[in-house]
């Protein structure tokens, strides 16, 4: 983490359904501030500053709520999205200190072309795209880079592989795979609509039936 | 060869309505890259098929395709000029309820282009309008 920025938020007077739509048709993000054993309190985020911020991968800023002069340093905890899964509807945040450690997701870049993508019909796949980690708030990365060069076909890479920066702890389990370069069967890809005739049962087998002939049987 | 379930509990269902929004499997969770679809329709087992076919043929071997939707419910159709009633038809054909939002198919290791061009082609046999989306933020 090099820069942290400010957020500027307002305090959000009204609460629920209707007036959180209202702040969205009006370019804002609805929010909510809580932890350390503090009230809690309604926000109001600029959509285009926030999202803009999320993306980059920082999640610890500073924030001034309007009307108040005391600068507060919070981490984001969590985002809601609408249906379509990609749309910000709200999101969470939590007060921190510096210095406190916290649990957090930090997002894998891969660096490098692996050298097992060089065989044909190689596939790289990283199933994972993010780590578990416990680390101080200063020392929360934006993102954690993934040396890929040296990845082989079906010699993945698991997250105890991952090279973290000093400070950190990794969460996820140790044996979860990170980044995997995989050769697809030749039979198996080659699927045509040839098949489909052979072989094919016209419908499933019911299961409900057969416990009622087999009841039959027994009576 | 179109897609069906193993083993069925029941050997027909009701119809049930279809009016809602997706509030799962609508984001991408395995690949790369995914394509949405932004209305709600029955997707046939063969819509899909044709859709990973289209995808096979452009991409060759190249990337891997994922399928996230499963044509588990049966849909039941009389034949022509049949008079009403005498009980529930046959199934005619297997179907995938989508909802507007639900992420059809993800691909896998290919370009941000080659993964536009297949879904391009896939869009094109698929009934509803669809989006083409990546990975959504991580938190």
């Amino acid at each position: 983490m090099k820069v942290q920025h400010t957020l500027h938020v307002s305090r959000r007077e009204k609460t629920g359904t209707r007036y959180a739509r209202r702040e969205r048709a009006a370019g804002k993000l609805p929010a909510v501030l809580y932890g350390h054993g503090k009230e809690s309190v309604s926000l109001s985020l600029d959509h285009k500053e926030a999202l803009k911020f999320f993306h980059s991968g920082e999640r610890v800023f500073d924030i001034e709520v309007q009307d108040e002069s005391v600068s507060q340093t919070v981490m984001l905890k969590d985002i809601q999205f609408d249906y379509l899964g990609t749309n910000p509807v709200h999101v969470d945040l939590t007060r921190v200190d510096m210095n406190e450690e916290v649990d957090a997701s930090v997002e894998l870049r891969f660096v490098g072309q692996a050298v097992g993508m060089k065989e044909t019909g190689a596939v790289f796949s990283h199933p994972s795209s993010a780590l578990h980690i416990r680390a101080a708030v200063k020392d929360l990365p934006d993102h954690i880079d993934v040396n890929i060069t040296d990845l082989e076909a079906h010699h993945p890479i698991y997250a105890s592989d991952v090279t973290l920066p000093e400070g950190i702890v990794l969460l996820t389990d140790a044996r979860t795979t990170v980044a995997v370069v995989t050769i697809k069967a030749e039979q198996a890809t080659e699927t045509t609509e040839a098949e489909d005739v052979e072989g094919a049962p016209a419908q499933p087998e019911v299961i409900t039936e057969k416990k009622e002939e087999a009841e039959d049987k027994e009576g | 060869m179109p897609r069906m379930p193993k083993r069925v509990k029941f050997r027909k269902e009701m119809r049930r309505g279809r009016d809602r929004k997706a509030t799962k499997g609508n984001y991408v969770a395995f690949g790369d890259y995914g394509l949405q679809a932004l209305e709600g329709v029955w997707l046939t087992a063969r819509q899909i098929e044709a859709g990973r076919i289209a995808a096979q043929h452009f991409l060759k071997r190249r990337g891997k395709i994922y399928i996230r939707v499963f044509p588990d419910k049966p849909v039941s159709k009389k034949p022509l000029e049949q008079r009403m009633g005498k009980g529930k038809a046959d199934v005619d054909y297997w179907a995938a309820r989508v909802k507007p939002g639900t992420m059809l198919f993800e691909i896998a290791g290919v370009s941000e282009e080659d993964a536009k061009q297949t879904f391009a082609r896939i869009a094109m046999k698929m009934p509803v309008r669809c989006r083409f989306v990546g990975r959504r933020l991580t938190v």
